[in-house]
């Protein structure tokens, strides 16, 4: 109630003087999806009618993979007394709510695979959206795709707090779908290549979750899996383009928006507590016919037909175009 | 809070690893890059033993004990094995990242609501958080400072002092220069493990991408020191490395803080903090000469 008020007591005074509010956008590395949830959630503010230089001022800051520097940015947010923080990614979540909790001042988190695992839950300020994707969907996916599929392989670094909890989840579904999961471990870009050689032979298709570290590096994934004919699905509509066979998953400008809805709903009086954590919705799947045909792979008519779209002779095409 | 109090709230904790790096690189005279390690292996013990529902200030104890066994480790490497010095502290590295995930079980391990020192200072003295960050910070360095500077004056501590300056005086007075070598890596990454424990209970979180710029911050916090007081004795020199730290810090603050006013943006940011750093360490020489032109 208390931080209702307050809250309310922002706002008003906010429009009441006509100053911008301060928006503090903080991201833990240059990354194209996390730069994809930055401009999804402005493209709402501003749709929204909260425009930059207006009634709103925009404070971007990225700690180049520094974790120290994470912090530092939170400290800067509540020194610069910024009305609201989004924060992308887990480890820059953390940092921001670590400075904020406690205060008035409405943390809005985006990108974080498991908010509750990562202790963001605990806080009436807190709220956020989750990019938490269907990993039972994607296996069941390459299920439909590879009959007397027994096999799969994962393509992810341990390190990334996203991907091990993915990878987690994909060996707990795998053994009630009959699947077997064999993971190749890439500690950093470089690492991908031998991690997905390790794999030929071994595995029937390839899956890679939302792992930044393969994402990357995902020409080394397509290059071996293309060469050894095992199809290779990524959770990540963005690698179509760059030759895996399939896509699922979602943008990550979808997610920006999911996130600047919060904000927006928070900029206009409502309260984070009263916001519960928003899980993305709307699982694309996007299939690469030039790839399938350099690797005499033919897609069942059943996949066709319910694809988002189609890749093929060097463009994307949305399915009914 | 202003950049200034962030600035050494900051410095004083990152300066703990960069007293580490001081013993290493200045008195031992050894290229120690397992401190990468070390300052996420600090994190990841103290972060496991808070959420096992250890006292935080236990957890600092045997974090620090920790990172005195992964720098031991990296003494015995290059002292009993022969392996160069940059590549010993390298294999401790590297061993240490896969070693940091099977502690914590996970990538990270969120300590958000959970107890930490700078909690239990603001209970315990009734003060505010942004007091008690500062005052545990602040006691904590000057108290390492003043026991490295004890310890530098006891018999080990001159040996200590000697073997990046003479290992064969060290010899001659039958000290192994060896055994100091290991000695003074396992003090130095002790200190690095400690600073990481505390900057996980600052943050809020352990992760093992925590060592990420570890060795850069720590360098360059020891040389920036070093230029701005020129200091000449050991006390002082310990004093300039947490000065140093607490300029890095603030750099970064200025250049996250200021950077945008002059045109710069958010991936500038490196760029930016070596700028501030370089300015800070140019500028006084360049008064200098101006006023003896002058």
């Amino acid at each position: 109630m208390k931080l209702a008020v307050v809250a309310l007591l922002m706002v008003c005074v906010v429009s009441a003087v006509g100053q911008p509010i301060v928006i503090g956008i903080t991201q833990i590395v240059d990354h194209p999806a996390l730069n994809a949830v930055r401009d999804g959630v402005i493209a709402v503010l501003s749709e929204a009618g909260y425009v930059e230089g207006e009634n709103v001022r925009y404070i971007l800051a990225n700690a180049q993979g520094d974790f120290s520097v994470a912090i530092a940015i939170a400290q800067n947010f509540q020194d610069q007394r910024v009305g609201l923080v989004i924060a992308i990614a887990t480890p820059t979540s953390q940092a921001a709510v670590q400075v904020f909790q406690g205060t008035a001042v409405p943390v809005v988190f985006a990108a974080v695979t498991d908010p509750v695992g990562a202790g963001l839950t605990l806080y009436p300020n807190v709220t956020g959206a989750s990019d938490l994707i269907d990993v039972a969907g994607d296996l069941a996916l390459l299920q439909t795709l590879i009959p007397g599929l027994r096999r799969v392989g994962i393509v992810y670094n341990p390190g990334e707090v996203n991907s091990a909890i993915l990878t987690k989840m994909a060996q707990e579904v795998a053994a009630g779908m009959g699947l077997t999961i064999v993971t190749a471990p890439a500690e950093h870009s470089a690492a991908v290549l031998p991690a997905a050689q390790s794999l030929v032979g071994r595995v029937d298709a390839i899956y890679a979750t939302t792992d930044n570290t393969v994402a990357t590096a995902l020409e080394a994934v397509v290059q071996v899996a293309t060469a050894a004919r095992i199809p290779f699905l990524m959770a990540d509509p963005t690698s179509l383009e760059r030759g895996a066979l399939v896509c699922t998953g979602f943008d990550y400008w979808d997610h920006g928006r999911l996130a600047g809805e919060i904000v927006v709903r928070l900029l206009e009086g409502a309260v984070p507590e009263e916001i519960p954590v928003a899980y993305q919705k709307g699982t694309q799947v996007w299939l690469n016919l030039d790839i399938a045909q350099a690797m005499g792979f033919a897609f069942p008519q059943a996949v066709l037909d319910q694809a988002t779209g189609i890749f093929v002779g060097g463009r994307r095409f949305v399915a009914g175009e | 809070m202003s950049i200034v109090m962030a600035a050494v709230e900051q410095g004083l904790i990152y300066g703990l690893m960069a007293l580490g790096v001081y013993i290493s690189f200045r008195i031992l005279s050894f290229p120690d890059l397992s401190v990468d390690g070390t300052f996420p292996l600090g994190a990841a013990v103290g972060a496991t033993l808070i959420v096992a529902g250890w006292n935080p200030y236990a957890a600092l104890g045997v974090a620090f004990a920790a990172g005195a066994v992964g720098g031991a480790f990296t003494g015995v490497l290059a002292t009993k094995f022969r392996i160069q010095g940059l590549l010993a502290g390298v294999l401790t590295m590297i061993m240490l990242y896969s070693l940091n995930l099977r502690i914590m079980g996970r990538p990270n391990l969120p300590l958000l609501g959970r107890p930490s020192v700078f909690r239990l200072a603001a209970q315990w003295g009734g003060i505010p958080m942004a007091w008690a960050n500062f005052a545990v910070a602040a006691s904590l360095a000057l108290g390492a400072i003043l026991l490295l500077h004890l310890l530098f004056r006891t018999e080990i501590g001159l040996a200590l002092r000697a073997t990046g300056d003479n290992p064969g005086m060290v010899r001659a007075y039958g000290t192994s220069p060896e055994g100091m070598v290991i000695l003074g890596l396992a003090l130095a990454n002790g200190l690095v493990a400690l600073s990481g424990a505390l900057a996980a209970q600052h943050g809020g979180f352990a992760d093992v991408g925590l060592g990420v710029g570890t060795i850069v911050a720590g360098l360059a916090s020891v040389i920036v020191g070093e230029i701005l007081l020129r200091p000449r004795s050991i006390l002082w020199a310990l004093g300039a490395v947490l000065a140093g730290s607490c300029l890095y810090r603030g750099a970064i603050l200025v250049a996250l803080r200021y950077g945008s006013a002059v045109g710069f943006t958010a991936s500038d940011l490196r760029l930016l903090t070596a700028l501030v750093v370089l300015g800070a360490l140019v500028a006084p020489a360049w008064r200098l000469r101006q006023e003896g032109a002058g």
